[in-house]
């Protein structure tokens, strides 16, 4: 019996079932994104109504993923003060909205605009199939800089131009 | 407070920014995945309703003649690490040190979505009239853009349209 196995493995013809970890995992999820899984950074809501408050909700849950980020805008200034998440989908798109929120704190709603997906990929070392995500928080920090300054027009009324 | 959690539909959200899959496959396609704003362009023209068994015969049709056309391609480069493979409806091409291409069919939104390493990531809806894949931020088309970036990399121009 043992015989036969040691031959059996000598030739190469181990059994079906092998452990898996000899398949061989081809990927993982950079250290960078596990982070942001396990210690997510400004996950939580802001009250919608409040008129330093931008909400960009983007996504579809058929499609797998939904982010939804605020930001809190300091009027006078100008300068987002805060940034808070929600999101439903896979780690790297969880990561890559954690991250936006990280990097639209304490600057203005201009710059943030110029936030490209590329970037949050890069820092995220995300692969192909995931870059979707990073536009995904790229889309979401525009609408929320879109949503605070159309809420700042209406309070302002039609005819005065707005402070951002 | 009067709040039901967050799935409280508000006409506002409506319409602008929350797509949700309740809503019908036309209105997910009128807003597109990345066009979540309120008029996303002037020279956004208003496309046709996809159905999904007619969005799975174009874009099934499109997914099998870009893996032809690129794996005769590949045959004729000289790309270290070429490899295609079409597997449960994705297509990822790698081209060696190049770089890797995934090319998938999003069917709640009925597009095509692409991920290249010279692009990044873009999605193509279906035009009629162009009777081509479009991507709507960029009026790219993704036959002319796949042409364009395959020939910029790896150095042989190829006819994909």
């Amino acid at each position: 019996m043992m015989l036969r196995q040691a031959a059996k493995k000598a030739l190469g013809l181990t059994s079906r079932q092998s452990t898996p970890w000899s398949v061989g995992i081809s990927r993982s999820y950079h250290e960078n994104v596990i982070d942001h899984y396990d210690n997510p950074r400004n996950v939580g809501s802001f009250d919608k109504n409040d008129p330093s408050i931008g909400t960009g909700l983007v996504g579809a849950p058929a499609c797998g993923d939904v982010m939804k980020l605020q930001i809190k805008v300091d009027e006078k200034t100008g300068q987002i003060v805060d940034a808070r998440f929600k999101t439903f989908g896979c780690g790297s798109a969880i990561a890559s909205s954690s991250v936006a929120t990280e990097w639209v704190k304490g600057k203005a709603m201009e710059e943030v605009l110029t936030i490209k997906n590329t970037e949050i990929a890069k820092h995220l070392s995300l692969p192909p199939v995931k870059l979707h995500c990073s536009m995904l928080a790229e889309d979401a920090i525009k609408a929320a800089v879109k949503d605070y300054k159309e809420k700042r027009l209406k309070t302002n009324g039609v005819g005065e131009s707005s402070q951002a | 407070m009067g709040l039901i959690g967050d799935r409280r539909i508000r006409p506002k959200e409506r319409e602008t920014t929350t797509v949700f899959a309740t809503e019908p496959p036309w209105l997910l396609q009128l807003q597109g995945f990345s066009g979540n704003y309120r008029g996303l362009s002037s020279s956004l023209k208003p496309f046709s309703i996809l159905q999904e068994d007619e969005f799975h015969k174009l874009a099934n049709v499109t997914m099998n003649h870009l893996l032809e056309k690129i794996e005769d391609y590949g045959d004729n480069v000289q790309i270290d690490g070429f490899d295609i493979d079409y597997g449960n409806e994705v297509l990822t091409l790698k081209l060696g040190s190049l770089g890797t291409y995934v090319l998938n069919k999003q069917t709640p939104n009925r597009q095509i979505w692409m991920s290249s390493p010279v692009s990044g990531p873009s999605r193509f809806d279906w035009d009629r009239e162009a009777n081509a894949w479009i991507y709507r931020r960029t009026e790219a088309k993704l036959h002319k853009l796949l042409e364009e970036e395959l020939e910029s990399l790896c150095g042989e121009p190829i006819q994909l349209s």
